[in-house]
């Protein structure tokens, strides 16, 4: 599904991916895990086209086609979704507008039917169920006001809007309680089927309790310098993350 | 009478019988004009707002007519509107049958004299010469009374409507009480066709304890004058809360002036939706002259074409006024290259337990924002009228009379072409 070759990219003329590999096939979950500032959030969003970054080099291949041919809305309705760390606050566009003409955006796209107001409303009301959001965030602007955790929860939600083929998902814990995490973890292991791949981007090792992935990948200083199974997030949750990169300073990068 | 005016469109708009009553108030404002000139942009007050293209205009009486209201009728206020055409009562096109009983909605030009305080609202300075043309020669317009303690369950429709087939001058006069402890909450739309000056002037007196919501709808045709005066007095407790909404106009002006007694609490919104060569100005003044006020202004502009927007605020804390809290923030969006905003903050504040704040940002959208909505697959152009569209639709969502709010959105969308979007909330 998604074929990553030696990818590098910059921001402000500063290299930050300095040759990526990545393999996924539909079915997958692949988490990417490293110290901060370890290129991490970028790999994502290059992936999902953000303008700050610059690709220098490499290729990607989604479902065999060249990625950086499409333009991020492109990109968006092609299936790649990436639920950000940070998520923008849009006032003024009420939460359930937006998300009804981004559902229908990508109907139109695929050439299903798109739904009017009173369809979109029994749709989303039970997609709000499944991340136990509060119908008031509905009707409330964008992202506006919401709490770092109630932002998460409406990236959730978009993803379980638009049922993307490749998610992405950076930095999920971050501001939520263990409560909402496990909400949210279980609603994502709820979306994902065998022609879906997942990339969990994250720093601390506690949500792949929830999520867990295939395949782990220790990335840091632009570069992945290990890939395991599952196992080596237990490893990183008792030992940190020196060890890799010293093994790794020290030749053993594979 | 002769007066010694320089500006020959002064001298033209005075030109006409002085109307009967009020001779004390008219006479007064004469005087103030024999000795002035429109302002030109050496004017610090007027220094981005150039009136040449009006002065060299002239503009006659306005006469009676007839229009079509339907399209402007409010479900909610079907019975309890006033109509103006062309600064004239329009009785026909009025229905006031849903008015609560002892609430007095009706044209001035069927009031005595005696019986309110016309022009008594204070003010620190000079009034202004658009506010001292329409108190020379206002004909008509409305009074609102509304009696001590009355919560009024249905909103008024003030309509102003002009249609001119030659240039004429127009000047509206509305004059609003509320007495201690009432409520209200009002609608006042200005329409038009064709090439108007229009200058009205809207009185308020908030009562102690009093709460009056007002919002104001300027859709003046793209060829009309609109310069505005607005003075609000908000007694002890009172609580003042205006929004103003600019869509129309070649080139339009209002100018606000409230002042705040003791723990009273105002909120002055404006928005200003502008392309072509439209010009919006706006000069508010909020005087915190007792303790414990709060204020509130949230004031944002779109500006596409070769629009301009002109934002002053200026807010003034008297020495004893310790405990205010003056908030303002001033948000304008450029569409265009060729778009101008000047904003000006103006912050005088004499008591030392204060605390005021203000912000005032000139941009175009964030680049974050527009990504943002890409990345959920609306293209470019989509997410841009989407986030313009939210700027605007930010100001307007908080309109309590729904279906005000509804038609001020498809028009807010029409306008930042939105509207390909379906519907939005």
């Amino acid at each position: 599904m998604l074929s990553i070759k030696n990818l590098t990219a910059s921001i402000n003329g500063t290299p930050v991916l300095k040759g990526i590999d990545l393999e996924m096939k539909a079915g997958e979950i692949h988490a990417i895990m490293g110290p901060n500032g370890s290129g991490k959030s970028t790999l994502g969003k290059v992936l999902v086209g953000h303008p700050a970054y610059a690709v220098t080099g490499g290729e990607v291949l989604f479902e065999g086609k060249n990625l950086f041919d499409l333009e991020p809305d492109a990109r968006a309705r092609a299936g790649i979704f990436m639920g950000f760390q940070h998520p923008i606050e849009v006032p003024g566009v009420s939460n359930a507008s937006f998300l009804r003409l981004a559902y229908n955006k990508k109907a139109e796209a695929e050439g299903r039917d798109e739904l009017d107001p009173l369809e979109f409303d029994d749709f989303i009301h039970e997609k709000i169920k499944l991340v136990a959001m509060k119908e008031e965030f509905l009707d409330r602007s964008l992202n506006e006001g919401f709490s770092g955790g109630e932002k998460k929860r409406n990236e959730i939600l978009q993803m379980a809007v638009l049922e993307p083929k490749l998610a992405i998902l950076d930095e999920l814990d971050s501001g939520l309680d263990i409560d909402a995490l496990r909400v949210l973890g279980d609603a994502v292991n709820r979306l994902q089927r065998p022609d879906r791949a997942l990339l969990v981007i994250t720093h601390f090792p506690r949500i792949l309790e929830t999520i867990q992935p295939q395949y782990v990948h220790v990335l840091s200083g632009g570069r992945i310098l290990k890939s395991a199974g599952k196992e080596l997030a237990i490893e990183l949750e008792e030992r940190g993350y020196d060890w890799v990169l010293e093994e790794a300073a020290a030749g053993g990068l594979r | 009478m002769t007066l010694a005016l320089t500006s020959s469109l002064l001298a033209d708009l005075l030109g006409g019988a002085r109307p009967a009553e009020w001779e004390a108030l008219r006479l007064g404002a004469e005087g103030r004009l024999a000795g002035r000139d429109l302002p030109t942009t050496a004017d610090e007050d007027w220094k981005y707002t150039d009136l040449k293209a009006l002065a060299s205009l002239s503009f006659g009486q306005a006469p009676r007519a007839t229009v079509d209201i339907s399209g402007h009728l409010l479900p909610e206020m079907v019975g309890t509107r006033q109509v103006f055409v062309n600064g004239h009562h329009a009785p026909h096109a009025s229905c006031a049958s849903a008015v609560q009983a002892g609430v007095r909605f009706f044209p001035m030009s069927t009031a005595s004299e005696a019986c309110h305080a016309l022009g008594s609202v204070p003010d620190g300075g000079e009034p202004g010469l658009f506010e001292d043309l329409n108190t020379a020669r206002f004909e008509d317009g409305a009074v609102i009374l509304v009696p001590r303690n009355m919560r009024v369950a249905l909103p008024l429709h003030l309509l102003f409507i002009s249609k001119a087939e030659d240039p004429i001058a127009i000047f509206p006069r509305v004059l609003i009480v509320l007495e201690r402890g009432s409520e209200l909450e009002l609608v006042e739309e200005h329409h038009g066709e064709g090439t108007y000056l229009t200058c009205p002037v809207v009185e308020v007196r908030v009562g102690e304890g009093a709460l009056l919501r007002h919002e104001r709808v300027q859709r003046d045709s793209d060829e009309a004058f609109h310069f505005g005066t607005l003075k609000a007095e908000v007694a002890k407790g009172g609580q003042y809360h205006s929004r103003t909404l600019s869509f129309g106009a070649r080139i339009s002006r209002q100018q606000p002036w409230v002042r705040l007694a003791e723990g009273a609490d105002a909120s002055l919104d404006g928005l200003a939706l502008l392309d072509g060569h439209q010009v919006a100005d706006t000069h508010s003044f909020l005087l915190h002259a007792e303790p414990h006020a709060t204020s509130h202004q949230l004031h944002k502009c779109i500006v596409d074409g070769q629009a301009r927007a002109i934002f002053n605020g200026q807010i003034r804390v008297a020495p004893h006024a310790q405990g205010t809290d003056a908030r303002q923030q001033s948000r304008n969006l450029l569409l265009s290259e060729s778009a101008r905003m000047d904003t000006k903050p103006q912050l005088e504040i004499y008591a030392d337990d204060v605390k005021c704040s203000h912000g005032a940002t000139v941009g175009q959208l964030d680049p974050e924002e527009l990504f943002y909505l890409q990345s959920r697959g609306l293209n470019a152009d989509d997410a841009r009228n989407l986030l313009t569209y939210g700027f605007a639709g930010d100001v307007l969502n908080h309109i309590p009379v729904a279906s005000l709010r509804r038609s001020l959105r498809q028009l807010v969308m029409a306008r930042t072409q939105a509207d390909s979007l379906g519907e939005l909330s």
